[in-house]
Parts: structure tokens; C-alpha cells; sequence
């Protein structure tokens, strides 16, 4: 087995057993939905750990919580469910011809500007997804409060009443919209995943199978309108994660529409401005409502 | 609970729309889907939703339920922890204080009395758990059970979490190569 076999396995290991963080945890859904194989290799997983649940004991549910289940049975008929199911039975790329056909066009569109900056490029298979994964993720009660939340003080504790040690972090003053993006290589393999914060307005782009050339660099570009030239959101680094910032000046609602695009370039990002090696593209995934505070 | 047949039998049901069959897969399974969110959770209310929205969506999705890859219960169980995952990763501030009953419910000890229902794929898992090193192990179920993090675990093992990640991804690998399959 390969390293990069190893990477998914591990990936879909700890997704199952649940210590990957929110932002991990929306990048592996996301994988799930574009990859087959790493489908199959979470359920797996699951299929191993599942057993487990035997030693939970069981606690009774109050019994408001059936008839809150009942009240909303009429609004969700199976019949009429346009949802994606936990385990997809297809790709979903099968049921999106039209988003691919927009995209195809999209496409095209970067060709024809790569072509226009001088280097005709081989583009990639970018296969996009333009399909708001889990719309229903969060019910009106947990949609965050409208007044500021300024920090967050999480607690680990050994025993009930035993405090070990505080870890305080800042969080945003609302939930974020979480984005997530897939860079096909081809049909089966991702290269990078992106996900949004269009809050923060901060980008996290991860290696999943991208190629490491030691003398080449990966940038990311943003196009914001289709037919516009596509802008740097800077160089990639060598680390499996890479974070920027550069999304500060853009506005979240543009974000959200456009498309972006990575590409192969000389050490230290493009000479010209422009993309000037193969790039890939890929649109934005909804994985959590955005909120209006 | 039912037999594992009975409840395939049940979901077949609930795929073609049947609310009887529904409340009866819900009658069969609540208690144990509660369990395991209220553990993760830690809070009533919070595990209260995570239920709710878990039953809508075995509702929805019954229909893509194979009997060949999952058993009902480990496909329900499933849906339910990745909810309660992911809102435990989302959430700003849970305050275990406040429970000290959900928070006993959430300690890693697994349930004794259970393990007259052991089946063999449990046995042979719990197997392959006991050929880890006791930290390893107990760093498996902290997170398997309770819903720990990275960062929580590291806190609580006093190790970084890049080591954390690197203990956790091992121990997995030796389970599954412990499980061969």
C-alpha cells in the first residue's frame, strides 16, 4: 500500500472514529461525495468500529423528542427527498448534468484565457459539484445567538469535578459560512481540497494527491465573474496544509460564486500574473447554511 | 432490541414510506442512538436535537441502507455520531458543568451488563483493542465514546497533536490489520 493510500485510509480512520476537526471533518465529506473509493473505504471503517456501540448503555429519550420526529415526518415524505443520503448510492456527478454542463462552459472560459496568456496549457478534469451538501445540518435552535461571542473557554475534565486544563481560542462573532471545493486530478483522484471561511475570509488548501515537484510551485487563483482574468490568491506551500488570508479584500457573496483554480508554476508562483501551467479548477460546496447575523 | 433481521426487516418498511414500521425501528433503537450522542454531547438538550435530526434523516435515507455493507444498528449509529461530531467540533461552548449526570454517562468505561450481547465481530474487535497498549487504547475509546478531539486528547495525554494524530492513526492501522479485513 502506498503512502497516499496510507493518508486516505488514516483520513477516513479518524473521520469514523471522530478526532478530525470541523474543518477536516467538512474536507472528508466532501471527499465522500466526489470519490467512491473513499466512500467505501469510511464505510469500511465503519463497519470495523460500529461494533462498539454494543457497550454504550442505553439512556431513554424523552418522549417530546418522538413527537417533534412525528411532527416533521409530513414535511419530509421520502418520495419527495431531494437529499443526498449518508452513503450515496452514486456519484453524485450522475444527477448534476446541468451544473457540469455550466461548468464545462467554465471551463472553456479558463481554456480560452490560458491560451490567451500565451501557454497553452493541458487543463485537467475539473469535476464540480455545485450542490448544497447538508442544508438541514443545523436545526433553528443551535443557529447561532445574535449577540457577540467574543471567546470560548473549552474545558477538559478528568473526573466531574476536576478541571484539567483550559484551552481558550477566539471564535467569530457568528458562525461562518463553510465552503469546501474539490480539485479533481481526474475522475477518481482529488488533488487538493479547499475549504472556505467566508467569515474569516481565510482559504485552507490541502494536498490530498498532488504531485510535490521540488522545483514547482502550486498557486491559487480566483476568478470572480466569468470571463474576468483570473487573480493570485497566492503560492502554496510545501506543508500538507496551506492557510491564506488573501480573501480579506473580496467581498463573502462574490467568494461564494466564483470560481477558483490552481496551477502548476515555476518555484515561487507565475512570472506574469497570470496562470502560465496546467491548472485545475473547482467550484465552491455549501456544507453549512451561511447565517445572517 | 430486536434481532438484527428484524430490524432490516423493519427498514425495508421505512424505505417504502411506512410510518408504522418507523415507529417501531424508532421504539427499538432510541435508547441506544440517545446513549451514544449523550455521551459525545454531554448535554440533554443537545442530544435531544442531534435525535431528532438523526431519525429525519433515517427517514430519508432508509432507502440507501444495504443490508450487505452495514447492520442496521452500526448504519443508524453512524448517522447519529457524525451529527453529534459534527456539531460538538461546530459548537461554540458546552458546559459540562452544568451535567454532571450526562458528563458520568460520558466517561470512556464501557457498559459491563452489555457484554451478554457481544457478537462476534465485537469480540474479535475487542480482541484486536486488548493487543494495543493500554494508552493507546484508552486514547481509541476516548474519542470513539466521548467524542474527544485531537486537541482534547492532547491535552489530556500531555502530548502535541501531531502526536496524538500519528498514536491514533497507528492504533487504527493495528486494528485493522489485527481485524484483516
Amino acid at each position: 500500500m502506498t503512502t497516499m493510500d496510507d493518508d486516505r485510509d488514516g483520513l477516513a480512520s479518524e473521520y469514523v472514529l471522530g478526532t478530525l476537526d470541523a474543518d477536516e471533518r467538512a474536507q472528508a465529506e466532501a471527499l465522500m461525495l466526489v470519490d467512491a473509493a473513499f466512500a467505501e473505504t469510511v464505510r469500511r471503517w465503519e463497519r470495523r468500529l460500529g461494533e462498539l456501540n454494543v457497550l454504550v448503555s442505553p439512556v431513554e429519550p424523552p418522549p417530546a423528542v418522538w413527537e417533534a420526529i412525528k411532527g416533521k415526518l409530513a414535511d419530509v415524505a421520502p418520495s419527495e427527498s431531494v437529499r443526498l443520503p449518508e452513503v450515496p448510492p452514486a456519484p453524485p456527478r450522475a444527477a448534476a448534468g446541468a451544473e457540469i454542463v455550466d461548468l464545462t462552459q467554465r471551463m472553456r472560459r479558463w481554456r480560452g484565457l490560458t491560451v490567451m496568456t500565451g501557454t497553452l496549457a493541458a487543463c485537467l478534469v475539473a469535476v464540480v459539484v455545485m450542490r448544497e451538501v447538508r442544508p438541514e445540518l443545523l436545526p433553528a435552535a443551535w443557529q447561532p445567538k445574535i449577540q457577540v461571542v467574543e471567546r470560548v473557554v473549552e474545558r477538559v475534565v478528568e473526573k466531574p469535578v476536576e478541571v484539567v486544563r483550559e484551552v481558550v481560542r477566539e471564535v467569530p462573532s457568528a458562525r461562518p459560512a463553510q465552503f469546501v471545493a474539490v480539485f479533481q486530478k481526474d475522475e477518481q483522484s482529488p488533488a487538493f481540497l479547499m475549504s472556505v471561511d467566508t467569515d474569516k475570509r481565510t482559504v485552507t488548501v490541502r494536498q490530498v494527491a498532488a504531485e510535490r515537484l521540488a522545483d514547482k510551485s502550486y498557486q491559487l487563483w480566483i476568478a470572480t465573474q466569468p470571463g474576468a482574468a483570473p487573480r493570485s490568491l497566492g503560492v502554496l506551500g510545501t506543508d500538507d496544509y496551506t492557510v491564506q488570508t488573501t480573501l480579506a479584500s473580496y467581498d463573502p457573496a462574490v467568494v461564494s460564486n466564483a470560481t477558483f483554480g490552481i496551477s502548476l508554476e515555476p518555484l515561487g508562483g507565475s512570472p506574469t500574473g497570470q496562470p502560465t501551467g496546467p491548472v485545475i479548477h473547482a467550484k465552491l460546496l455549501q456544507v453549512t447554511p451561511a447565517q445572517n447575523p | 432490541m430486536l434481532t438484527s433481521a428484524e430490524l432490516v426487516w423493519l427498514m425495508a418498511g421505512v424505505a417504502r414510506g411506512d410510518q408504522a414500521a418507523f415507529e417501531r425501528l424508532y421504539a427499538a433503537t432510541r435508547a441506544k442512538l440517545f446513549g451514544v450522542v449523550l455521551r459525545i454531547l454531554r448535554r440533554n438538550d443537545l442530544a435531544e436535537e442531534v435525535i431528532q435530526e438523526t431519525y429525519l434523516k433515517i427517514w430519508n435515507n432508509a432507502g440507501s441502507f444495504d443490508a450487505k455493507l452495514a447492520t442496521p444498528i452500526t448504519w443508524m449509529v453512524a448517522i447519529a455520531r457524525n451529527r453529534a461530531l459534527d456539531v460538538v467540533r461546530r459548537k461554540s461552548e458546552v458546559s459540562i458543568e452544568d451535567e454532571p449526570e450526562a458528563m458520568e454517562a460520558a466517561g470512556e468505561e464501557p457498559n459491563p451488563l452489555a457484554r451478554q450481547e457481544m457478537n462476534d465481530e465485537l469480540k474479535r474487535l475487542l480482541a484486536c483493542l486488548g493487543q494495543l497498549d493500554e494508552e493507546r487504547r484508552r486514547l481509541v475509546l476516548l474519542a470513539y465514546y466521548g467524542g474527544w478531539s485531537r486537541e482534547q486528547l492532547a491535552v489530556k495525554f500531555e502530548a502535541p497533536a501531531n502526536t496524538i494524530k500519528t498514536w491514533l492513526r497507528r492504533s487504527l492501522l493495528e486494528i485493522r490489520e489485527c481485524l484483516g479485513s
